[in-house]
């Protein structure tokens, strides 16, 4: 009993989709970063997957998992640098509300 | 073939359970409730990488993401202390909905005919299979795996006490033989990380170090003088 | 190729070069570049004398300019040297010498640039002897537009004066529209004989085209003519040009360049042979021949102005001799055109002697008295006009009566409009020479007048002379530009009384009319008919209003639409509206929302899938 690569795409998929769901429906721009932190997550599961169906005997072809690993740090850094501005952001505006960041339209 | 049952469930069950959790993320108007979905979703997820045999991808979900990243988002959101509960409008609410699903359709119609498709087997069950099917039939040529590791596949020395235990102990199934040696991934990902992915490993550490200084520099407060 | 062949080159060559050195190198020693452009003139009479006693050089060489796929329509540039032309060479280049010599003392102690005058004369040499001398019309028509250049800088000489500029203006514009005529008839000609060579011309016979198409090749081509001799409608420019130093009028609008005209249609007319011009053709030319002379001479009744009395004789005089051409008498229309070459240059000459004595005064009636103070120039006034009214015995009554002549035989309907000119143009001369010479001076300029220098005293002479002798056999013969011409002499018949009739007429009526110089105002003034007249019966105020008003309007509105509606309307107005509605329009994607940016986002990113996955 093998699972197919494809099962691990859909769920992958999925996930991103739902994450993309959120950053576009919500308001909150914290959620909305988390939901942006889920669709990395997600693309980390897809790449995993791959290495995995890319391997010869059962052992992996690893550069794909090295390649998640560096999202994974990237994924750090973003977060301290995005959380960083949303605090900048709350110190300015004294709010989350994302609707609210359009003071360069007017 | 134990295993590889498991290795189904694993996935199915955390998969189902990840995808439950991310939509309680964005379902949940509280930011807290969120970020407590997003934890649960990331420790799924995790456990759907250990299924797939990569422990320290799983590892390193669960203490980068899992851990630090959503500890630093619920710290954001206590300090900010956000109370307002958001509301969903009609429009955005559908065209995001709408966006996503026909993303989700896209990507389900793209996986499903992908060309190659190839099925996954648990990792545990795979390599006993190969490792032991080689002892079986052709004990030589496990031995000769041994001294040509070559023959294997690239990363075969690391594999040497699997094979060897079980070439040294014939009446050894190789299920035992894995278990008692133990599955190498986390020398094999290190091997790959330290030597072919070297620079850019060193670069990636000094985008961290950049994200550092950038969010000291970002969230400090301005003094106005 | 024999050089010596090549040797009436020089009648073009000298004179352009000379005009390019006087401007190029001379522009700042005037004294220097007249005395080449006056070189160069007696260069190419003394030439022209050659040739005429008897030189031989051939046929000169020709030059195939733009070369076409058939030879016969191949754009060349030769000369041709027959009588025709070498003698109406001698003319442009007699009178051209002598309007040189008296321009250096004209021209004297004027403040302009001289060397740009002389460049302009000797430029003006250059077109017309290419006129003269050209074997194809495709030749004639460059000379044409030159000869229009050159009395273009020539009038507006003296440009800083605005009417001299506009005179200048006006007689190249009104020139280029008879020249469009011109150019049609031009490419009918190709269609009609296959070629633009005169010599050529005489080869293909003419008659089996429809007499409709000659008419109009014919009427096209004196379109040329109507511009460049002024003759009515377009003859508004020749009065203006006066506005141009006298020895211009003298040279372009006496002697040459207005005969170039009646030269080329002449020119037409030997080459093409006189069964071209059809009845309805040659009713045209004669009936605005007529036209102008009547209408010139009327008008030059109320002048006022010396040379404007004399720039409308020459008119009248011009109407002469396109009547003659249009009644087929080709060469009495030359020998006309010969003698008033001489007798108008020496009319024009006097006038300019005149003028430049009285301080620059042209009113006829701030004269008066200068028979006593400039005896000679008087007398050589006089000369010119005995000549120009026709009385027995002066080159001019000889011309005259050849084209009655030819009148009564022909037309006589033409015969009696050209006695009634002659009666008018006798009176009106009349008029001139006894407000002017007689009585008593009536104004300072006139009073202080004496005796011109010898520079324009000695063509004044030459000119008397010729005045009074080249109508005759032996000068004649062997000048008048037409080939085997024999002077008619005298012969008592009905046209000798008649014009003799009508030269008693004029002078009895304007004595009657002016006394004997002791009017200081002209009795007949003041009424409609005068003023009509001295308005030149209102056709320069028609044209301006109608033609040139009308074009304008008609220009203005069109660029005033291009202006507003085009420009400002569509393209500058057009493009900043289509922009800011754009902009607008794409303000809506800006709408400040995080939201719609990442769901903006997320469209292209699922566009981005479905190009690459399907």
């Amino acid at each position: 009993m093998t699972i197919p690569l494809a099962h691990y795409l859909i769920f992958s998929g999925i996930l991103f989709s739902i994450g993309l769901a959120g950053v576009l429906i919500r308001k909150n721009i914290l959620v909305v970063f988390m939901c942006l932190e889920m669709m990395l997550s997600a693309a980390n599961i897809s790449l995993v997957a791959f290495s995995r169906a890319q391997g010869t005997n059962g052992i992996p072809v690893y550069d794909a998992q090295v390649l998640s690993l560096f999202i994974v740090a990237i994924a750090a850094a973003e977060v301290s640098i995005g959380l960083a501005l949303i605090v900048a952001m709350f110190r300015a505006t004294r709010s989350v509300d994302s609707t609210s960041l359009n003071t360069l339209k007017d | 073939m134990f295993e590889s049952a498991i290795c189904q469930i694993i996935f199915y069950v955390f998969a189902v359970l990840a995808i439950a959790c991310a939509v309680g993320v964005i379902a949940f108007r509280n930011p807290v409730a969120s970020a407590m979905n997003m934890a649960l979703c990331f420790g799924f997820t995790a456990a759907v990488l250990f299924g797939m045999g990569a422990q320290f991808m799983g590892i390193v979900q669960l203490i980068v993401y899992a851990g630090a990243i959503l500890v630093l988002f619920l710290f954001v959101v206590m300090m900010l202390d956000v109370k307002e509960e958001e509301r969903f409008c009609k429009l955005p609410l559908f065209i995001g909905l709408m966006v996503a699903s026909v993303f989700a359709g896209m990507v389900v119609y793209v996986s499903i005919n992908l060309p190659g498709v190839q099925d996954i087997t648990c990792p545990f069950a795979r390599l006993c299979d190969n490792i032991g099917a080689l002892a079986v039939t052709d004990t030589p040529a496990a031995t000769a795996c041994v001294q040509a590791p070559s023959a294997l596949g690239g990363y075969l020395p690391e594999l040497n006490s699997t094979a060897a235990n079980l070439a040294a102990n014939p009446g050894m199934t190789p299920e035992s033989a894995a278990a008692a040696t133990g599955y190498p991934d986390v020398k094999l990902l290190g091997k790959t990380l330290f030597t072919q992915y070297n620079i850019a490993f060193v670069i990636l550490s000094f985008a961290l170090l950049a994200g550092t200084v950038g969010a000291v520099a970002l969230a400090r407060k301005i003094r106005k003088d | 190729m024999n050089m010596i062949q090549n040797l009436p080159w020089l009648f073009l060559v000298l004179p352009l070069l000379v005009a390019a050195i006087d401007w190029l190198c001379f522009s700042k020693c005037p004294k220097t570049a007249a005395t080449l452009s006056t070189l160069s003139a007696a260069a190419t009479f003394g030439l022209c004398i050659a040739y005429l006693s008897g030189l031989q050089t051939g046929i000169p060489g020709v030059y195939v300019w733009m070369p076409t796929a058939s030879a016969a329509l191949d754009l060349h540039l030769g000369l041709i040297t027959d009588d025709l032309a070498m003698r109406m060479m001698l003319v442009v280049t007699g009178i051209g010498l002598l309007v040189h010599i008296f321009s250096i003392g004209y021209m004297k102690g004027d403040s302009s640039n001289l060397s740009r005058y002389f460049a302009g004369l000797s430029i003006f040499m250059f077109s017309m002897s290419t006129i003269v001398l050209a074997d194809n019309l495709a030749m004639t028509f460059i000379g044409w537009e030159m000869v229009g250049f050159s009395s273009y800088l020539l009038i507006g000489h003296w440009f800083h004066k605005a009417s001299a500029a506009d005179a200048a203006k006006k007689a190249f514009i009104t020139n280029r529209v008879g020249d469009f005529g011109f150019l049609l008839g031009i490419l009918l000609t190709i269609g009609v004989f296959g070629t633009l060579t005169f010599a050529d011309m005489g080869n293909v016979s003419g008659t089996a085209v429809a007499p409709a198409l000659l008419t109009a090749m014919v009427i096209c081509l004196f379109c040329g003519a109507i511009g460049k001799s002024a003759q009515f409608p377009l003859h508004v420019w020749l009065p203006d040009a006066m506005e141009g130093p006298t020895p211009v009028s003298a040279l372009i609008h006496a002697a040459t360049m207005v005969a170039a005209g009646v030269y080329m249609m002449v020119r037409l007319q030997v080459s093409m042979g006189t069964e071209i011009f059809t009845e309805t053709a040659c009713l045209v030319i004669s009936t605005v021949g007529a036209i102008t002379a009547v209408m010139a001479a009327i008008i030059a009744t109320q002048q006022d102005d010396i040379k404007r009395v004399l720039a409308y004789s020459t008119l009248s005089q011009l109407g002469y001799m396109v009547m003659a051409v249009g009644l087929l008498a080709g060469e009495a229309a030359m020998f006309h055109l010969y003698t008033h070459a001489w007798f108008k240059a020496l009319l024009f000459l006097g006038a300019g002697a005149i003028i430049v004595c009285c301080h620059h005064e042209q009113d006829i009636w701030k004269m008066g008295g200068l028979a006593k103070r400039m005896p000679l120039t008087v007398l050589c006034f006089l000369m010119g006009t005995f000549a120009l009214i026709a009385v027995p015995g002066f080159s001019g009554f000889f011309s005259k009566e050849a084209i009655l002549d030819a009148a009564i035989v022909n037309h006589p309907t033409f015969f009696w409009i050209g006695a009634g000119v002659a009666a008018i143009t006798t009176f009106y001369m009349t008029r001139l020479c006894l407000v002017a010479f007689l009585g008593s001076a009536r104004d300072h300029g006139a009073e202080h007048a004496t005796e011109a220098g010898p520079t324009m005293v000695l063509p004044l002479l030459l000119l008397a002379v010729m005045a009074i002798i080249s109508g005759y056999g032996f000068m004649a013969d062997k000048l008048v530009p037409a080939e085997g011409f024999t002077a008619p002499g005298f012969h008592f018949g009905f046209t000798f009384y008649v014009s003799l009739g009508a030269l008693v007429l004029g002078l009895a009526a304007a004595i009657v009319v002016y006394g004997w110089g002791k009017r200081e105002r002209d009795p007949l003034a003041g009424n409609f008919i005068s003023k009509a007249l001295r308005n030149r019966l209102y056709i320069d105020a028609i044209y301006d209003k109608l033609v040139i008003g009308g074009i304008q309007e008609c220009g203005a509105r069109i660029i005033e639409f291009i202006d507003f509606v085009v420009i400002r309307g569509l393209l500058v107005q057009g493009i900043s509206w289509l922009v800011g509605r754009f902009g607008v329009l794409l303000s809506w994607l800006q709408c400040g929302s995080l939201r719609a940016y990442s769901c903006i986002t997320g469209l292209g990113l699922l566009i981005i899938i479905i190009i690459i996955a399907l």
